[in-house]
């Protein structure tokens, strides 16, 4: 699915007053691509998410999903389409069993029972939980990492075109966080559009075509920029670092834009 | 400052112990990582080490010379070592900063006056002032940890322990935790340090690492990272420039030592040059 | 966001600076002698007291208002109901509708008295900090200690509630958004739908909620705190001349109103 963002602006409503959060954010993500969104705390990086999601409605501008517009009939199908992971999605989990939990996102979308077994299934050994083994589990008695892994099935159910991330990489061990790359990874490859909020510059990097950066709720800058020279500066201002690679390959004397996303194609590209 | 041997733990209704035979000791003014997978037993130490839980049995277990399997002297322990804990939103307590910081001096029986000129050293020192009245749920991750922070310092520790302190903040919000710890460590202060974030193992003195209770490493950073076999068991990550010194030796050009920065990783490629 | 209970205006009025002991005791008396006596002049008395003290308290109007409006209802409630039930003359009937003097009279008495009695509670909870009321009325129930009543441990806990609630509210508007991103609806459907519908909601508040109380507890344990251990505090309670002359004017109000 694709993704168009149209000068899209939101503000919020505190105590009578307007808090603008998001003003004229303007972007385009192909279909099967994927794009990290960087910003300081408070940038505005989750409201844009949820605004993207329809959680909250723009007060100007437009997203469009599929190049279709939101005041046309199919949108709204194509909304559902859309999901969105949140941050510490385990705080999500209520049901009895992982099945349970996992099955209540196609169940709201209307599904035979049969469908909602195999969507159910599928999004549990997608996330790196085998329905043998984990389906029958109490949501509370799965470990941090687990937890993680299955509030990200509980969305994956709903076969989503386009999927948006929240920070999924906040305090997870460095095993677990591998893993979850892994079930990205295999998401790209499978066409899925992802979009995801993330402090980490170097996944950021490694993970994402394109990188958008938010800052005060505007863009400074988006697409496959290049980190250091203006990227450098801009991203000291907003209190992130270069990825290690990028300062590595500058200080190496070589073209930064050009370094290599992963450890592997560095060593191949030193060898 | 803390000598403990043999010591073992066990969750009430689990089937294996958490901490098995356990030997630890930290001396004055050392900074010491703790490193291990979810369940090794890094957040129980932490705890035990505060004098926060009751041993099962040990054969020495003594924080700051209190003895941590007498009540009276894990209640010791609890003056003498302080504990910061992961999540900065569930350590607050009252309902603005300064009051926040003041709640462990209260809890002694200090006289007011010696607790507001206590706070105030303390909010100058984690730069809270301007903080000072400010409701919880108002301040962003780092400047919860920091206020949490400056409320276990506020009764004055001969050691530390935190326990994943930067695990829930942002890089900004780890930046400035991981600057106050130095800043403690540089005056003295013995801190335990536990942490899944490799980067921030490298500035320690020792790293001790836990596997499923029981220590199976205690010795330098680089040492445990060179270890290539024992990190992969543990599930450990590498520091950046680790990693790609490994991917490096895999393709035949390895350093003869594992860089832990980029500096070291660059003055490795400038010896080999 | 703000709950409308115990809403606190922070100020350096007069009034602010009294000891929350003092305050309570003159309200808690003010509010029992307003109902001692049925008389226009004894609740004058106390109105223009209560107006008074508010007055001095330098606290916006708008705040009583605010406090105020929630009860609108009963003050209107308890005016129809006299109006209509109350015995006497009716000098104007509307079919099963009889108005009289006398209930007239009762109806204007009876919902004046509830708003002078919200005006000084009002009066005491703008100008009194959530913690100082609570440390204030742990003193004040000292003696139930000797009863084995926890006064202090209940004071901690209000005050561990009150600093939580802005906290669980923004998690419980995280978690509905959560869920109703996996298509969650709260809106729709009839009484039965809704309340199932907050299951997946209210099921991860809970559980928060306890991992919360059990980091809380160690936390505070690894700062030294010990249940039924006394401690001291930042802000000590120091009653001092205001309070007594607070205790004073109440007295006089009291008896000018109920004896004159």
């Amino acid at each position: 699915m694709s993704l168009s963002c149209r000068g899209m602006s939101f503000s919020y409503e505190v105590g009578g007053t307007q808090l603008p959060a998001l003003r004229g954010v303007s972007f385009e993500l192909p279909a099967g691509g994927s794009l990290a969104l960087l910003g300081a705390s408070g940038a505005g990086k989750t409201t844009l998410l949820q605004v993207l999601r329809g959680l909250d409605r723009a007060d100007s501008g437009a997203v469009l999903l599929d190049g279709v517009e939101p005041d046309a009939a199919a949108y709204a199908d194509l909304q559902r389409e859309v999901g969105l992971v949140f941050q510490a999605a385990e705080l999500q989990l209520f049901a009895a069993t992982a099945r349970e939990d996992v099955a209540f996102g196609p169940r709201r979308l209307g599904w035979p029972e049969a469908d909602v077994t195999t969507a159910v299934e599928a999004a549990l050994d997608l996330a790196g939980l085998p329905a043998g083994d984990f389906g029958e589990r109490h949501p509370y008695s799965l470990s941090g990492g687990e937890q993680r892994r299955l509030a990200l099935a509980g969305v994956l159910a709903m076969r989503p075109r386009l999927l948006l991330l929240d920070e999924p990489f906040v305090n997870l061990d460095p095993g677990t966080r591998r893993d979850l790359v892994a079930v990205l990874e295999r998401l790209k490859a499978a066409g899925v559009t992802l979009l995801l909020a993330t402090h980490d510059v170097d996944l950021a990097w490694s993970l994402c075509d394109q990188r958008l950066l938010l800052a005060d709720g505007r863009v400074e800058a988006v697409g496959d920029w290049d980190f250091a020279g203006a990227g450098g500066s801009l991203l000291a201002a907003n209190r992130l670092r270069e990825p290690f690679l990028v300062e590595l390959w500058r200080r190496l004397g070589r073209a930064p834009e050009s370094a290599p996303r992963t450890a592997a194609e560095a060593a191949e590209a030193l060898a | 400052m803390i000598d403990i041997s043999g010591l073992h733990y066990r969750y009430p209704g689990a089937r294996a112990d958490a901490l098995a035979d356990l030997d630890l000791q930290i001396g004055e003014g050392e900074f010491v990582a703790v490193v291990g997978a979810n369940g090794s037993g890094k957040s129980t130490l932490a705890r035990l080490a505060g004098g926060l839980d009751k041993p099962a049995a040990a054969r020495r277990a003594l924080a700051c010379g209190h003895d941590l399997l007498t009540e009276a002297g894990r209640l010791a322990a609890r003056r003498d070592v302080g504990v910061l804990f992961q999540n900065p939103e569930n350590q607050l307590v009252a309902q603005c900063v300064e009051d926040d910081v003041a709640f462990g001096l209260e809890n002694l029986g200090w006289a007011a006056p010696q607790i507001r000129r206590r706070v105030d050293e303390m909010l100058s020192r984690f730069r809270l002032e301007d903080l000072r009245l400010r409701e919880p749920h108002l301040l962003s991750g780092g400047q919860k940890q920091r206020t949490a922070l400056a409320g276990v310092l506020a009764v004055p520790r001969r050691a530390l322990v935190l326990d994943e302190p930067t695990a829930m903040l942002d890089p900004a919000g780890r930046r400035e935790v991981l600057a106050a710890v130095a800043g403690l460590h540089a005056e003295g202060l013995a801190i335990v340090y536990v942490t899944q974030e490799m980067d921030e193992v490298v500035t320690a003195d020792r790293v001790i690492a836990l596997e499923r209770g029981t220590e199976v490493y205690s010795g330098s950073p680089s040492g445990l990272f060179a270890d290539t076999g024992l990190v992969r068991r543990l599930r450990l990550g590498l520091p950046a420039a680790g990693e790609l010194a490994l991917a490096l030796a895999e393709r035949g050009r390895g350093p003869v030592r594992l860089p832990l920065t980029m500096d070291e990783l660059l003055a490795g490629f400038a010896g080999s040059a | 966001m703000k709950a409308a209970i115990a809403q606190y205006y922070p100020g350096s009025s007069p009034l602010h600076r009294l000891d929350p002991r003092a305050k309570f005791v003159a309200v808690t008396a003010l509010a029992v002698a307003l109902f001692v006596r049925d008389s226009f002049f004894g609740l004058g008395v106390f109105a223009v007291a209560g107006a008074l003290a508010y007055g001095l308290s330098r606290v916006p109007v708008r705040w009583f208002w605010r406090a105020f409006k929630p009860l609108l209802w009963l003050v209107g409630l308890t005016f129809l109901a006299q109006l209509i039930f109350a015995p006497g003359e009716p000098f104007f009937s509307f079919g099963f509708f009889h108005v009289s003097w006398r209930g007239l009279e009762l109806a204007a008495f009876l919902s004046l008295r509830l708003v002078v009695l919200v005006l000084m509670g009002s009066v005491l909870t703008l100008t009194t900090p959530p913690i100082a009321l609570t440390d204030g009325l742990v003193w004040l129930g000292r003696p139930l200690r000797r009863l084995r009543v926890p006064t202090d441990e209940l004071a901690l806990m209000v005050t561990i509630a009150l600093r939580f609630i802005p906290t669980l509210l923004v998690e419980l508007d995280t978690i509905m958004r959560a869920q109703r991103a996996r298509g969650a609806d709260f809106r729709s459907g009839g009484p039965g739908a809704r309340v199932r519908a907050l299951v997946p909601v209210l099921v991860p508040l809970f559980v928060l909620s306890f991992r919360r109380a059990d980091d809380l507890a160690l936390a505070m344990e690894a700062r030294c705190y010990r249940p039924g251990v006394v401690r001291t505090r930042l802000h000590p309670l120091c009653a001092g001349w205001g309070d007594a002359v607070l205790l004073g004017a109440t007295a006089a109000v009291i008896a000018l109103a109920l004896l004159v």
